[in-house]
């Protein structure tokens, strides 16, 4: 999981364009980055450093680079620790190539070995560095650039968005496989990145590039080709958003800023999709899907949180339906039979989830995607595409994406499944995005989140809709806090985690309605207030919950799917004011990136 | 000396305007289906500021998420104003953020651009230190009054208590950046630091340049006026909504969803996702903001409401203001002024008002408010409850 960029024809800019596209991946992975500049000189300047972007700009100072192309890298290491020399970009032995790379090369121990054997010297210890030392041995038997670049992508395996540079040459070589890569092209300058905003302040005219392309970029132009070499043609799309969306206007936090945003980005997704007068829900997307007769949801982190939500609603509507972690279900497959396979990834490039959904797709199963990204792979390559339509999330923890996810899944649920007695949650759909907003008014959980800042742990409780609501309550905590928390099916506590509850582990506990699982959760918080943890309940009031609970977070009484989204705005605001108070990296908590483009 | 960059103070509460200031600040109260600081900074790019700087204070969640980092292609600045110590001290916070010359607006007043071309135009004419755009009103008693002499401003009196005076103080200033070393210098009143007296201060050592200008100028003190504002602005077509045929005056958004058999009275403006059910009567001379439900039957007569709000059924709603995620069942009844208001200590006779009914308020059905009620945000008005005078906030009035 790494951000990669490349430019030519920016002339004098090249290393400022280069250095404004790192910042803007920055989310893709922040332990260490590097630049490299070529040109028509013979030699290729490179400067790398471990730790945030700022290291490198720092070291830069003083440094003359000079080039008028370039290429550049964040990354999260995935081989071998953030070291100076773990970072891209990297040489071959006598620096006449510099290579940078996002994904995996699966087959590099063998390939390393065999050129250490040929008297090959590594530098560092990642799976990459095995490319510059290919492409340096063809171009030792006389091969030009273009050829000993596509020479070395014969010998790997793996996953990859690769790009290289040489000394006199005034190109730049990139190519796709099963990693994100996009090109972006103005009128006399060219870009490559992982993604759009790296040349967004530059260009809106993009090529996303398909596994098996291979580009080269050039003060004259740009051409695509097959692996072979043969030229494909290929259509700019125009992108609409704006780069600028990405700043803070005004808040602490990416993440705080994004969780403000919900009313309005919840409206973007009902937008037109919701007839409440008609009492119908309208996709224009599906119409004419039939009803699938099962469905199996695949799914990482936040996104499985909101598949396991999803299989709940379709169960409820008597379609049979399962949610399966995305690595497991590529791992070790679940019979497919007549299965429509829905995958969810806010980015659409989340590696397990492709993997899971090609795997569905190659078994003969229709595939669907729910996403936030136009023209991601997963909107590429499934039979059908939801859009979420969230707007950039910068934040590496999911806030209003979740929040999108949950609306577009009850969308999905009550077009596709046609299911009868709909009223009340139309209703409520229409009456979620103010829902949020009273929350976001009116939310005490600054206060509450000051008052247990101590805690030893975390626990959340939920039932029914309200249980994966908990993990996502937990998740949030640990991502943001670094601290302890764990999410539990309500009824689960007593079967084991009870054990861990004392008087220094808030149980938070979400009881939304009056019904079963709601009366069934008061029962539960009865056992955790015997054993003196503090109680915070999120509730509407229908239960009489706050008898037991120290705290009450309320939110808007309203129908159990939605009161699900305005529940998870609490927990969001919980956890963001919880990790402020501590002083943490909010919006690029350690260890974590934001699409995670490996398995 | 250009001017491109402009100040836009955005941190006041408009405590005249309770109960609808409860959740946000007075610039983003709704005129037309558009908060009333969008206008402003239309008029101020229209004009040719490329730049803004906006100081943001009481609910400044509201400001900052709706206009996130740019409007339009000028990069937007956030100062944060943590206490209301005036406009002087608004303005002051905005020093660190601005180079050279700057034009200073309001941003609670709907203004056109060329109010704030003809401040430009004269400051750069003349490179005074200080130059304020001037405007004639008939009710110069509420505002800034000021005396105009030969180009200069010889004097101005905050809410004058004579009818002698004609001209107002517009809310639109340009000044070089010493106004900052002003500002600073200006005694302060009760704690605060206003920024006409800086104005009366730099009057004194005759270095303020007036200059005369017209249009539009639409300001909401109280709330009778948020229905006035948004009549002058659908009365010169300047709403952002498609019209449905040209001239026909409805304006209508393409998400809105209106019944075959509902009735649209011109000029009326329908925001996104609105559902207007069979048999609604909505209009003349209103505005139904974002995602409002307006049930079978019911007569909308100008009103102004606002995003999230559900009229029930057989409602009859004549001269009033809803806040966001108003919810009024089933045949309520607001019947429309003339009414006797009371706002503070004052009382203002004969306006014409309905109710004001603030923020999340619940009426479960039939339920009728008197002319000039205002219901504070969150009360819930129970079956065939009467509300009048003024309902305070999470009240419940029974029948």
């Amino acid at each position: 999981m790494c951000g990669i960029i490349g430019c030519v024809g920016r002339q004098e800019e090249t290393l400022d364009a280069l250095l404004h596209g790192l910042s803007k991946l920055e989310y893709r992975g922040y332990d260490s980055a590097g630049v490299a500049l070529a040109g028509k000189r013979d030699a290729v300047d490179i400067e790398k450093r471990a730790g945030k972007l700022e290291n490198l700009q720092e070291a830069l100072e003083g440094v003359e680079m000079a080039g008028t192309v370039g290429i550049g890298h964040t990354r999260w290491s995935t081989h071998g620790p953030p070291t100076d020399e773990n970072a891209h970009p990297h040489t071959d032995c006598e620096g006449q190539v510099a290579v940078l790379h996002n994904g995996i090369i699966e087959n590099f121990q063998e390939i390393r070995d065999e050129l250490v054997a040929s008297g090959h010297e590594f530098r560092s210890d990642t799976d990459t560095e095995v490319v510059p030392h290919l492409i340096e041995e063809a171009l030792a038997e006389g091969a030009s650039p273009e050829e000993a670049f596509r020479s070395a992508l014969a010998r790997i395996e793996g996953s990859y968005a690769i790009a290289a540079i040489f000394t006199g040459t005034e190109a730049v070589f990139c190519a796709r496989q099963d990693s994100p890569l996009v090109l972006g092209l103005d009128a006399d300058a060219y870009y490559l990145a992982s993604d759009v905003p790296a040349f967004r302040d530059y260009t809106d005219r993009v090529i996303y590039m398909e596994d098996g392309e291979v580009a080269c970029l050039n003060p004259e132009g740009w051409a695509i080709t097959d692996r072979s070499g043969d030229p494909i043609e290929k259509e700019p799309h125009v992108v609409e958003w704006d780069a600028e969306e990405t700043g803070k206007s005004g808040y602490d936090h990416y993440m705080i800023k994004e969780i403000h945003e919900q009313p309005r980005t919840l409206r973007e997704c009902l937008r037109g999709r919701v007839d409440e007068l008609g009492d119908e829900v309208q996709l224009e997307e599906f119409a004419g899907l039939a009803p699938p007769s099962t469905v199996q949801f695949v799914a990482c982190g936040t996104s499985y949180h909101a598949a396991l939500y999803g299989a709940q609603l379709f169960r409820e509507a008597g379609i049979p339906a399962q949610a399966f972690l995305a690595s497991e279900y590529r791992t070790s497959p679940p019979p497919i039979g007549s299965n429509l396979v829905i995958g969810i990834t806010q980015s659409g490039e989340t590696a397990d989830t492709l993997s899971a959904l090609r795997e569905a797709s190659r078994r003969g199963a229709p595939t669907l995607a729910v996403t936030n990204v136009v023209g991601s792979s997963a909107a590429r390559e499934c039979d059908h595409t939801l859009y979420i339509r969230a707007g950039p999330e910068i934040g590496v923890a999911a806030s209003k994406t979740f929040a999108s996810q949950l609306a577009a899944l009850n969308v999905l649920s009550l077009a596709i499944t046609r299911s009868p007695d709909s009223r009340e949650a139309i209703g409520a759909l229409r009456d979620l995005p103010s829902a949020v907003q009273e929350v976001l008014d009116e939310s005490r959980s600054e206060a509450v989140a000051k008052e247990y800042i101590e805690a030893d742990a975390y626990f959340f409780i939920g039932r029914g809709y309200q249980y994966p609501v908990a993990l996502e309550g937990a998740l949030k905590m640990k991502e943001i806090t670094y601290k302890h928390a764990e999410g539990f099916a309500a009824g689960e506590l007593k079967h084991g985690p009870l054990a861990l509850v004392t008087e220094r582990t808030p149980v938070i506990a979400i009881a939304v309605g009056e019904g079963d699982a709601a009366q069934k959760t008061v029962g539960n918080i009865k056992e955790v207030e015997a054993r003196n943890a503090p109680v915070i309940a999120v509730t509407d009031g229908e239960s009489g919950v706050e008898r037991y609970a120290d705290h009450v977070l309320p939110v808007p009484e309203s129908h159990p799917r939605t009161a699900a989204v305005t529940a998870s705005v609490q927990l969001q605001l919980l956890a963001y004011h919880s990790a402020a108070q501590l002083g943490r990296s909010i919006d690029k908590p350690r260890n974590l990136a934001k699409s995670v483009t490996v398995e | 000396m250009s001017v491109r960059t402009a100040v836009v103070l955005a941190a006041g509460e408009g405590t005249r305007l309770h109960p609808l200031t409860h959740n946000r600040p007075k610039p983003m109260l709704p005129a037309a289906n558009r908060p009333v600081l969008e206008y402003v900074l239309d008029a101020l790019i229209d004009a040719g500021i490329e730049r803004v700087c906006l100081v943001v204070g009481y609910k400044r969640d509201r400001v900052q998420e709706h206009f996130g980092p740019r409007y339009r292609d000028a990069p937007i600045t956030y100062v944060h104003q943590e206490k209301q110590l005036g406009s002087g001290h608004a303005l002051l916070q905005a020093r660190e953020s601005v180079d050279g010359p700057l034009l200073v607006v309001n941003g609670d007043r709907v203004i056109e651009p060329s109010l704030v071309s003809d401040v430009m135009r004269a400051f750069e004419r003349d490179a005074g230190p200080a130059v304020l755009g001037v405007i004639e009103r008939p009710n110069a008693r509420q505002y800034g009054a000021v005396v105009l002499q030969g180009g200069r401003i010889e004097q101005i009196v905050e809410k004058p208590d004579s009818d002698e005076y004609r001209l107002i103080n517009a809310g639109v200033y340009a000044f070089d950046s010493s106004v900052f070393d002003a500002i600073a210098a200006t005694p302060r009143r009760e704690g605060e630091l206003q920024l006409p007296d800086t104005i009366a201060e730099l009057i004194d050592e005759g270095d303020v340049q007036g200059i005369r200008t017209e249009g539009l100028w639409a300001d909401a003190t109280y709330p009778w006026d948020i229905l006035t504002v948004t009549q002058e602005l659908l009365a010169r077509g300047r709403v952002d909504e498609p019209e449905r045929r040209e001239e026909s005056r409805v304006w209508i958004n393409d998400s809105a969803r209106v019944h075959d058999d509902a009735s649209l009275q011109a000029p009326v403006v329908i925001g996104a996702d609105c559902e207007v059910g069979p048999g609604a009567v909505v209009g003349p001379t209103t505005a139904l903001g974002h995602n409002v439900t307006v049930g079978s039957n019911a007569t909308i007569e100008r009103c102004v409401l606002d995003a999230d709000t559900r009229v029930g059924a057989g409602s009859v709603l004549i001269d009033c203001v809803t806040g966001q995620d108003v919810d009024l069942g089933s045949a309520t009844v607001g019947s429309g002024g003339p009414a006797d208001v009371r706002i503070g200590s004052s009382v203002f006779e004969n306006r014409r008002l309905g109710a004001v009914v603030a923020d999340r308020v619940h009426a479960v059905g039939e339920a009728s408010f008197a002319p000039g009620t205002l219901v504070g945000p969150n009360a819930t008005l129970h079956h065939g409850a009467r509300a009048s005078g003024r309902v305070a906030a999470g009240a419940e009035v029974v029948r």
